[in-house]
């Protein structure tokens, strides 16, 4: 019996963000995404920012945050860097390393990308860290989506990994057959090439006979579809989602009269 | 009443020169338990096909003649109408697990969401076939962390879940153990007694002879044979169309036993003992 490595980042904890109706959570990516741009201010910027973090920490996900974050990091430095040294409009010296001056301009403009960015990657992240993929869909599918792109995505999560571990299966094979696999990058470069026709041959052989599984239980039939799950309950999905709604009609009466 | 009639069907592949199925007519009735028997690329897989309409519907190719399915023409249905009357089990158990579904539970449920089913229902026949294949201690696990002969009869146990007038198997047991070839052979035959019409493509001739109420025997896509075990594997040239008949059968053939007051050979233990017992005497 072999175990599967997940793909979905999908951490299982109970919380009260565990609870929230999946919809609910991709109407706050946009709600996040939308203020700051309706309201393009870094106390704001900063303040939903501080929401998705302190959301993270309740569902008890901050941890698996770090590696998301440190990869964002690292692009977002080049944005800093480049931003601080060399944007047009830059006048103001803030201060000067040697033969280099970073620009007040630059690093403002540079702060509320970065902002822009973080606000955007940690809402989303709460999606992803506390939903399973296989509810959003359901729930994305019992709101209309077509179940031929739910299936989609959900055999996604499954049948990527199944196909690394066939990979990992037609290594072993070519390795038994005396096949070097380690060593310098040139060996391995050379060790990849054989196991290409097969894993793709392979998946391509498997895609068609799973289609033809799929048609035979009824895939394609035009009965409206039923769920063994009964509809899950979410909480206070209503109010929260009004209340995301009063705070952007807010915000644009914000924008505009004050 | 005959539940499947084939007239004259003949099918190409595309791209390729041969016909695959060539000019078969037969007629099944309801309840009948049909063995198709032929060596590899006889054409066995082909016409399970051709019965739930895959062919032509999912290949495409060349088609004529008529397949009727409990009063439909494969041709002008989908294999969605199709589907709810056939069910088919394919040889690979590995490709047919969906992928979409987490536990063995609702993968075996996921073609009764499909089809429209309460749920009440759904959770009924699932209950229902997970005990008739003996999976029910693996409902809960990943339907891919499942071992070959498990995946196996999961495959079986979904088409089945769907209650198919027919359920057509093409080589349903090739990676199951003898005890598990065997609990699911009798499951089958319990389907069949029940008056599902059952077609079985497979190369255990033993359990062939053993179950099959008649044996439809194919050889580069024609018909050689369609009648009862003891007739085809008392044929003499059986092996010049790529079958060896079951070894009850070849024991026989050579002490030249037959079956009381009949023509042909025994096919099955009981009978070859009885034969046997019957001449020591």
């Amino acid at each position: 019996m072999k175990l599967l490595k997940s793909i979905s980042l999908y951490v299982d904890r109970k919380s009260f963000i565990h609870d929230i109706d999946p919809i609910t959570k991709l109407l706050y990516i946009l709600f996040a995404l939308l203020v700051p741009i309706i309201l393009p201010s870094f106390t704001i910027s900063f303040f939903c920012l501080g929401i998705s973090i302190l959301l993270l920490c309740a569902a008890k996900v901050i941890r698996k945050t770090v590696p998301v974050y440190s990869f964002v990091f690292l692009v977002l430095i080049t944005v800093v860097i480049i931003q601080g040294l060399f944007k047009p409009e830059n006048e103001t010296v803030l201060f000067q390393i040697g033969p280099v001056a970073m620009y007040k301009e630059g690093l403002l403009y540079a702060l509320t990308i970065t902002l822009r960015v973080m606000n955007i990657v940690s809402s989303f992240l709460i999606l992803v860290l506390t939903t399973k993929p296989s509810d959003l869909v359901e729930t994305l599918v019992r709101k209309g989506m077509s179940p031929r792109i739910g299936y989609v995505i959900v055999s996604v999560f499954q049948i990527i990994p199944e196909m690394m571990s066939s990979m990992g299966t037609i290594m072993d094979a070519q390795r038994a057959r005396g096949m070097e696999t380690e060593g310098n990058l040139f060996v391995r470069v050379k060790a990849f090439v054989p196991l290409l026709g097969p894993v793709i041959l392979g998946s391509l052989i498997n895609t068609k006979e799973r289609a033809m599984a799929l048609e035979v239980r009824g895939f394609n039939s035009r009965a409206p579809k039923t769920y063994l799950y009964e509809e899950k309950k979410y909480t206070h999905s209503r109010l929260i989602q009004s209340a995301m709604l009063v705070l952007v009609v807010g915000a644009v009466a914000w924008r505009i009269f004050v | 009443m005959k539940k499947i009639i084939v007239e004259g069907l003949k099918y190409k592949y595309p791209l390729s020169d041969t016909l695959a199925l060539d000019d078969l007519s037969f007629q099944v009735n309801e309840g009948e338990f049909i063995g198709i028997i032929g060596k590899n690329s006889a054409g066995k897989s082909t016409l399970c096909q051709a019965l739930v309409g895959l062919v032509p519907h999912f290949y495409k190719g060349a088609y004529g003649g008529k397949v009727i399915v409990d009063g439909l023409e494969v041709k002008s249905h989908s294999i969605a109408d199709i589907a709810l009357k056939v069910g088919m089990v394919f040889q690979n158990p590995f490709t047919q697990v969906t992928g979409s579904k987490m536990t063995v539970y609702e993968e075996i449920a996921f073609g009764l969401e499909n089809i429209g089913l309460p749920r009440s229902e759904i959770i009924e026949r699932t209950d229902y076939v997970l005990d008739m294949l003996k999976i029910e201690q693996v409902k809960d696990h990943n339907p891919f962390d499942l071992s070959g002969g498990q995946m196996q009869r999961m495959a079986i146990a979904s088409i089945i879940a769907m209650k198919p007038d027919i359920l057509v198997l093409d080589e349903p047991t090739s990676q199951l153990d003898p005890a598990g070839s065997e609990e699911v052979f009798s499951a089958i035959q319990n389907l069949s007694k029940q008056g599902i019409t059952v077609i079985l493509a497979e190369h255990k001739m033993e359990k062939v002879a053993q179950y099959c109420d008649r044996v439809l025997l194919l050889n580069d896509g024609k018909m050689v044979d369609l009648d009862s075990p003891e007739k085809v594997f008392s044929q003499k040239d059986l092996e010049e169309h790529g079958v060896r008949a079951p070894v009850f059968t070849r024991v026989c053939k050579a002490l030249d036993v037959k079956k009381a007051a009949s023509d042909d050979h025994p096919v099955t233990l009981e009978d070859a003992e009885k034969a046997l017992r019957g001449r020591m005497l």
